[in-house]
């Protein structure tokens, strides 16, 4: 048994399978990363992501074109974030009710606008989906290359996104002005950034990336979408947030490592290990909690997570 | 003494007042149309599982003028809830669609002693607990020998959702089918832990193509997507589950297991209106046609004809009682 799992092609495949599992966690962790960090804590990344596949799914189904269902997708993200976002900021609601509140409204209404979709279609609904794109040189790299470069351009765009998050909230004064919002709203206020604004441009950048995260289901690994489609990725979505402490590289490797727990136990059960499958499906839960145990010393937490700020209260 | 006749008395009359009472209510029922209730684990247009439930609940309309009502993604925590509900609303007939249902019929059965439940593919058995399953493993039987003959590696795979009793019959029928061609085939099993997680069943398919897997069954209801769709991908064969799931994937889906649930549902709700409901286990299969395989499709030819020859002829002795699929219980490697 131990010797199926030490070759090559199995590391390969198996290394493979887990980016394809990480990316959705990927863009969902990236974008509520920006929402934390400017304070805003979105527990409905699950909506948002929900949103997105069926919205990219939707858009693609009717026109046909995978590039307008990717901007389906990113608005149906969008719009499900901007909700929150009035609620959190502008009503100045709880937020983490908002968000569970929202995660069980779109999957209502996600399914429900599906039944109309394609309730007078007697085939069954599907889309062509984008196809994989090898990067010269870069995926002869033994393991590393396939599994990292011969993906689609979704997969692409993330590692980008990844740098360009880095040196966005690291080395920009708009990054440093959204770090600001989330720690101390009434400080950044004073020197003249407008709280609000940042406030709601981090919720519009949630939305968009979590739509993308959604999108990436529907438009690259299934072509299909079926009610709950997600299936509760958002929820690991938060937790990959926390313990990537908030930051885009840190946020990439904890979504690999959940990848990974999946990846591996879905590969143990092939090879056919006397396991009760439970278990092994437990095991990226499991990772979950021990990473949050590990995670939990030392808050990352921005001061402000989670508060609404009142402009012109003393 | 006499405080003691009197009170019997009185007992005797109340008894004999209200039996009266009940069995007129039984006539009147017997005329107006009977009440309906189905509580599914996913969403009625998930295409697969749940659809066919209700598929069967709309025949019953039709056919006995029955007043229905369903409720769609019951989890395992409201179940009780839902059947209590619909028990003190006066539904002749609940309708619990999956095994998980079992127990909380058995329970909310005791405070409803009137109300009948019918639980789908469970074990659960009762004075008014009924569980009608259907011999799923007959088919998947079918399509394990089916796969174990059209595969060119030795390999051949099978997904399944969640670990439950009836899973592991449809898994193990699958690998005795396989077997039956060919003993020393290499059977890849994985059970997702989810109905609805469709990528997290394309990842197990795509887990046992790596291990030389080159056809691919599931009943992983509507996460069997993701399998179908792997294999598709890869250019490989699959088997389907359900209904006949070529039109998922022309090229992929060669037969498909098919499960008529309607023939199931009506037979357990015209059961109740015949007055002939019994409590326990009643078992479903081919012979009553609740269970069947779908055409070949585009596979008509692809498929050799001994292949095809075999498969009729399994089929045949499973209705005529010839050939009886073993029920396996515990998973098996």
């Amino acid at each position: 048994m131990l010797e199926q799992m030490f070759t090559v092609a199995f590391l390969t495949t198996f290394l493979t399978s887990s980016v394809r599992m990480a990316v959705p966690l990927i863009f969902a962790g990236l974008g509520e990363t920006f929402s934390e960090k400017a304070g805003i804590l979105n527990i409905g990344v699950e909506a948002i992501m929900l949103s997105g596949a069926f919205f990219s799914f939707a858009a693609t189904y009717v026109t046909g074109n995978l590039w307008l269902g990717l901007i389906g997708g990113m608005i149906g993200g969008m719009m499900v974030s901007l909700i929150h976002a009035v609620f959190s900021i502008c009503l100045r609601k709880d937020q983490t009710v908002t968000g569970i509140a929202l995660n069980m409204f779109i999957l209502g209404a996600t399914s429900f606008m599906f039944k109309i979709l394609v309730n007078n279609n007697p085939d069954f609904p599907q889309i062509s989906t984008f196809h994989k794109i090898a990067i010269p040189m870069l995926c002869d790299i033994p393991v590393i290359g396939p599994a990292f470069f011969n993906q689609d351009i979704i997969v692409y765009a993330s590692y980008v996104l990844i740098i360009l998050s880095t040196l966005f909230l690291y080395g920009t004064t708009w990054g440093l002005s959204l770090t600001a919002v989330g720690e101390h709203p009434r400080a950044a206020d004073t020197v003249g950034i407008k709280v609000y604004t940042i406030r709601y441009l981090a919720a519009m950048i949630n939305g968009v990336l979590g739509g993308l995260g959604g999108a990436y289901l529907t438009l690259v690994q299934l072509g299909v979408f079926m009610e709950n489609v997600t299936s509760g990725r958002g929820y690991i979505a938060l937790a990959v947030v926390i313990f990537g402490r908030r930051h885009p590289i840190g946020v990439f490797l904890a979504a690999l490592l959940f990848g990974a727990a999946d990846a591996f136990q879905f590969r143990l059960q092939a090879i056919g290990i006397q396991l009760p499958s439970q278990y092994l499906t437990m095991l990226p839960y499991v990772v979950t909690l021990v990473v949050l145990l590990f995670s939990a010393k030392g808050s990352s937490d921005p001061q402000s997570l989670g508060k609404p700020y009142i402009g012109d209260a003393r | 003494m006499k405080k003691i006749l009197v009170s019997l008395l009185v007992v005797c009359m109340i008894f004999g007042v209200t039996g009266c009472g009940s069995s007129e209510n039984a006539a009147g029922e017997a005329n107006a149309s009977v009440k309906v209730a189905l509580a599914l684990t996913g969403p009625a247009n998930d295409g697969g599982w749940n659809a066919v439930a209700y598929e069967g609940l709309k025949v019953v309309e039709e056919e006995f003028g029955a007043e229905i009502s369903y409720t769609e993604n019951v989890q395992a925590t409201d179940m009780e809830a839902v059947f209590t509900d619909y028990a003190a609303q006066g539904y002749d007939v609940v309708i619990g669609h999956g095994f998980q249902f079992g127990d909380p019929a058995l329970k909310v059965g005791e405070k409803y002693p009137d109300t009948k439940f019918v639980c789908i593919e469970a074990t659960a058995e009762g004075e008014n607990v009924a569980s009608y399953a259907m011999k799923c493993k007959e088919g998947s039987y079918l399509m394990g020998v089916l796969a174990a003959s059209m595969s060119k590696t030795g390999s051949i795979g099978m997904v399944s959702g969640l670990e439950g009793p009836s899973l592991i019959k449809i898994v193990e029928g699958y690998k005795i089918g396989a077997r039956e061609v060919n003993p020393d085939i290499k059977i890849a099993q994985a059970y997702t832990g989810s109905f609805t997680d469709i990528a997290k069943a394309k990842e197990a398919a795509m887990a046992m193509i790596n291990g030389g897997a080159d056809v691919l069954s599931h009943c992983a209801n509507q996460a069997g997507m993701g399998v179908i769709k792997a294999a598709e991908e890869n250019g490989l064969l699959a088997t389907g589950d359900s209904y006949d799931q070529n039109v998922i994937s022309e090229n992929t889906v060669m037969c498909s297991t098919v499960y008529n649930v309607p023939i199931l549902i009506r037979a357990a709700v015209k059961d109740v209106i015949d007055g002939t409901f019994e409590g326990g286990i009643h078992e479903l299969g081919m012979k009553e046609g609740v269970i069947d395989i779908a055409p070949y499709n585009g596979f008509e030819d692809k498929i050799p004809a001994e292949v095809k020859d075999k498969i009729a002829d399994l089929k045949s002795k499973i209705i005529s009682g010839e050939v009886v699929v073993p029920d396996v219980v515990e998973i098996t490697n």
